[in-house]
């Protein structure tokens, strides 16, 4: 801490506080324009000038210079304010000053400080910019004549988001903001750069001319895309949201999101919603009242165990209770689940053997406090984008050592001195088996590791995973492999990351145990900067696990339900928010369940392609018209509160089984406040939390770990055969799960499923960009347009699974790598 | 006083106007001719045969009756405009705010003060309506 004296005060600040941020510490406002706090200093436009006595009355920048003890500080002497407004008439001076139409008014920092500052003249002159504007993508607008090159896109694009679409192009009074050769934009658009933007250059396009910023209500919320958990503030106005708000202050993501974030709220208002219950009749679905659905739906829930349910961990833990105390005590039945039944697995079955919870020991914040990072999957940052972020600044910043095994290359092997191991698709197991193997060998691991349960049996186990072998069969050189087993081991703190989800078949108990081994044997958990994080897909995937809906005691996963609607033993299904048709593996099976199935019951925000063949369908309500909590994958427990008012005609998923308890003679329900309360004394790691305490910032669920080792099994990846390819799924940056196929933004940027192969391939098979392909495997056969890339390894493809369009369920039945042949 | 005293006076009164220039206006045979600045019905301005107003919600925003409805969308070369423009003369209360609001002199308050009708609905003057003809 050193002493201060700021306009006559006398403060302290830490030591590497910038007289800006000592002075915003003790409540004194010095003026900023293209200072962040998320970013490095940059002192690019003299708002920020303060006098220090020191320096002999200078003025000096105080967004750049750190505090000296002793330093005598003025922030606002009228030489000061002068040298301000000479600022702020240079920026105008070329500015087009066009505020009735420019969506930043209201908003905008220069506006502020020139109405602050009460410039209202010029003394000088000069001509306009006439720099024309890049209307090229739908999502972000770009005027570079409103620009004050502050250089804030251009930071933030680069130190966090670390695309590097932007930057400072031209000199003299020439420069301006562009991309690569002055071309239009085209980066993975998560709108960091128009968050930042102090002016109106960079624009949200779908929210452009929809309202004034005074005029939005602002709510805040939590994403409902995917298990990050981030924190978002919706515009609202007459009920309807009209974009997510850049609040600097939310979250450990300090306002950061990404395109699914930011850009895909439209589904909250599609006129596509459904807004009235349908009953089937005479083969077609009909507009109902609620009471006959209902009553249709709750005679179907007498038959006890013939009933089954999935539910999709978008569903608040209040709902997931709920339905799970419907489906026990009032209907009967054991068999319910989320996921498909695998994508949770490496939770429920995986680190409950492991680490003896059903949740990852690290959490999102231990990233940026390792030494060193393992990440399983290069595809950990399109799952999780805003991981990704902290991932990036991780190594950008602190220097944390980032090591990749993964089936392709991707972003994240770009990052500085990245190790990316490129292996055969499907063996992550067996190569984290070599690395603790190596481990082992070479007396690596800690003293206390040989005390932990399942120590000599592992040591057995792993014997058949020389790190020759394992290289030999994955295509990576052993040395690599002992290399990075030493770094692991050797590093201080290390953490290991992995994503899991409907599109990561492999990704399972297994994978979960065989990295679990190694921070075992390292003794690399419980403590800061380590431990392992299973990303969980969903906005409440981990919420769904630690309500305990998934099947247990004889109950039938998810891919059972289905094989049992096939075999006639289920007869009634009720879905909430699912769409097994595209998401879960083997759309054959699947559609023949759906068919199959006495009763088909949905509850749904859109007729998806299940809800379309269902009995029922009940209109619910998406995660801007509820309250309720979702865990993050790294269970902080977080409230979420409505934002709109629901369509009077739509019921929330708590109400829609709140009244069915009723109808099947049980108590109704309580409020969902009341009910977490009930949650917060059963769940474990929830003791003490309340909707009360987790209103404002949400809290971590606590968890604890008992270790044991546990030997994966390695199943061994599909020969490769002459002229087929190994097809690998998964998530692309832009969607997740099916959901993001109703935000527009998602779809503008990415509004079709693709086969992703590598130039190497295509060049051998003439395939160029977007030709349509035909792939087929043993399951059948699609096509999909092409897209070629030079991240994709010879002889792998790669498929997202979030479309109904192409649902690649047509060809993928649910293992990890798919062989598939390819023809045009 | 005497008692027939007020009654002369009135009577003067009277008598007096019976020669001066009559106050009422026979309406609506007689008009009256309104001020300058009279603030009667709104007008929106038109140059270059397009209506001035850029729709920056700024007479919205600042009318106190929040009888004016604006709605902007982007034309074909990307520049802002009123899609909707509407004021609800049931509420509005002339103060004359929203002319002065506007930043782009796109909204004026013209002589018009004829504006009875028989539905509700025939108040909400539509921009259709509002432009100057
Ligand atoms: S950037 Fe700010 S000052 Fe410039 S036109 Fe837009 S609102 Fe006005
Ligand atoms: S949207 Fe994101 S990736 Fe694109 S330029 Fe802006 S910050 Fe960079
Ligand atoms: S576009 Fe915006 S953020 Fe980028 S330099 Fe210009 S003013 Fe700053
Ligand atoms: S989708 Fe995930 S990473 Fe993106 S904003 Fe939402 S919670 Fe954050
Ligand atoms: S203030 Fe003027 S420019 Fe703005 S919306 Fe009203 S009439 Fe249109
Ligand atoms: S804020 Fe300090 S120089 Fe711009």
């Amino acid at each position: 801490m050193v002493n201060v004296t700021i306009d006559d005060k006398q403060v302290t600040a830490p030591k590497t506080a910038t007289i800006y941020e000592a002075a915003k510490l003790n409540g004194i406002k010095i003026p900023i324009l293209c200072h962040d706090k998320k970013l490095k200093p940059f002192g690019a436009c003299r708002m920020c000038l303060v006098e220090v006595e020191q320096m002999k009355g200078r003025q000096i920048p105080a967004c750049t210079t750190p505090v000296t003890e002793g330093m005598i500080i003025r922030t606002s002497t009228p030489d000061i304010i002068k040298a301000r407004k000479m600022v702020l008439e240079l920026l105008l001076l070329n500015h087009p000053l066009d505020c009735p139409v420019c969506d930043k008014s209201g908003d905008c920092d220069l506006q502020n400080l020139t109405y602050e500052y009460k410039v209202n003249t010029n003394r000088f002159k000069d001509e306009k910019f006439h720099h024309s504007i890049d209307y090229n993508n739908p999502l972000i607008e770009r005027d570079m004549n409103r620009c004050v090159l502050c250089g804030k896109c251009a930071r933030i694009c680069d130190e966090i988001v670390s695309f590097g679409a932007l930057t400072f192009i031209d000199r003299g009074i020439e420069t301006k903001i562009g991309c690569e050769f002055d071309d239009a934009l085209n980066c993975e658009f998560c709108g960091s750069c128009i968050s930042v933007c102090p002016v109106g250059s960079l624009l949200a396009r779908p929210f452009k001319h929809k309202a004034r910023f005074w005029a939005l209500t602002k709510h805040t919320s939590v994403c409902g895309y995917c298990g990050t958990g981030c924190n978002l503030t919706l515009g609202v106005k007459d009920n309807k949201v009209l974009t997510t708000i850049y609040d600097e202050n939310q979250g450990f993501h300090k306002g950061q999101l990404c395109v699914r974030g930011r850009f895909g709220y439209q589904f909250i208002n599609s006129s596509q919603r459904l807004t009235s219950p349908l009953v089937r009749k005479n083969g077609k679905l009909m507009e109902t009242s609620w009471d006959e659905a209902l009553e249709l739906v709750a005679g179907r829930l007498k038959n006890g165990t013939s009933v089954a349910a999935l539910a999709t961990p978008r569903l608040t833990n209040e709902e997931l209770a709920l339905f799970k105390t419907l489906l026990l005590e009032n209907v009967g039945t054991k068999n319910f689940d989320h996921s498909a039944g695998f994508a949770h697995s490496a939770l429920t079955e995986g680190f409950v053997r492991s680490f003896g919870e059903s949740a990852s020991s690290a959490s999102i914040l231990d990233i940026q406090k390792s030494d060193m990072l393992l990440v399983i999957k290069t595809d950990s940052y399109e799952t999780h984008p805003v991981v990704g972020f902290e991932v990036n600044m991780a190594v950008k910043n602190k220097g944390v050592k980032l090591a990749i095994i993964s089936d392709k290359r991707g972003k994240l092997s770009k990052l500085p001195d990245a190790t990316t191991l490129v292996h055969r698709p499907g063996c992550e197991v067996a190569i984290l088996n070599a690395i603790a193997k190596t481990i082992i060998d070479e007396k690596l691991f800690v003293d206390t590791a040989s005390t932990v349960p399942g120590y000599a049996e592992i040591v057995k186990a792993l014997s058949e995973f020389s790190a020759e072998s394992v290289a030999a069969q994955s295509g990576l050189a052993a040395a690599d492999i002992k290399k990075l087993a030493s770094e692991y081991a050797t590093a201080e703190k290390a953490l290991i990351v992995f994503p899991v989800g409907q599109g990561y078949a492999g990704h399972n108990a297994d994978l979960a145990s065989a990295t679990a081994n190694l921070a075992i044997l390292t003794g690399k958990y419980g403590k800061e900067g380590c431990g392992v994080l299973c990303l969980s897909e969903k906005s409440n995937s981990q919420g769904a696990v630690d309500m305990g809906f998934y099947a247990q005691d004889g109950g039938l996963n998810g891919l059972q339900i289905l094989d049992a609607c096939v075999s006639g033993t289920v007869k009634t299904l009720f879905i909430a928010g699912e769409d097994p048709l595209t998401s879960y593996p083997d759309r054959t099976k699947v559609k023949a369940a759906l068919d199959a199935v006495e009763f088909l019951v949905v509850s749904e925000l859109f007729l998806t392609e299940t809800a379309a063949m269902a009995d029922v369908v009940l209109p619910a309500c998406s995660f801007a018209e509820k309250e309720g909590t979702f865990t993050s994958t790294d269970r902080r427990v977080q409230y979420i509160k409505p934002a709109i008012r629901k369509n009077a005609q739509t019921k929330t998923d708590y109400e829609i089984f709140s009244d069915l308890i009723t109808c099947l003679g049980g108590q109704a329900a309580v409020t969902p406040a009341e009910k977490f309360s009930e949650i917060a004394e059963h769940a474990p790691g929830y003791t003490g939390l309340s909707h009360i305490i987790l209103r404002k910032d949400g809290a971590f669920a606590t968890a604890a770990t008992k270790p044991a080792f546990v030997v994966p099994k390695a199943t061994p990846s599909p020969a490769t055969e002459n002229g087929k390819f190994a097809l690998v799924t998964g998530s692309v940056l832009y969607h997740n799960g099916t959901l993001s196929q109703y935000g527009e933004g998602p779809m503008h940027v990415c509004p079709e499923g693709y086969l992703e192969l590598s130039r190497t391939d295509a060049s051998a098979y003439k395939i160029a960009d977007n030709d349509l392909i035909t792939v087929a495997s043993a399951a059948g056969s699609m096509q999909l347009k092409a897209k070629v890339s030079s991240r994709m390894p010879a002889g792998v493809v790669f498929a997202p699974y979030h479309f109904s369009s192409a649902p690649i369920n047509t060809i993928w039945t649910g293992s990890p790598v798919t062989m598939v042949t390819v023809a045009k | 006083m005497n008692p027939i005293t007020p009654i002369i006076n009135g009577m003067k009164i009277t008598f007096k106007h019976m020669f001066l220039k009559p106050v009422t206006l026979q309406y609506p045979t007689e008009r009256p001719k309104v001020s300058q600045r009279f603030r009667g019905l709104h007008g929106l301005k038109v140059s270059h045969s397009k209506a001035k107003c850029v729709a920056c919600y700024l007479c919205p925003t600042v009318c106190p009756a929040k009888c004016i409805t604006v709605e902007a969308a982007e034309d074909a070369n990307h520049d802002k405009y009123a899609s909707v423009y509407e004021i609800d003369m049931l509420r509005c209360i002339f103060c004359g705010y929203c002319v002065e609001a506007c930043p782009v002199d796109a909204l004026k308050m013209t002589g018009e003060f004829e504006l009875a009708n028989y539905h509700r609905q025939d108040f909400i003057y539509s921009k259709e309506r509002l432009l100057e003809k």
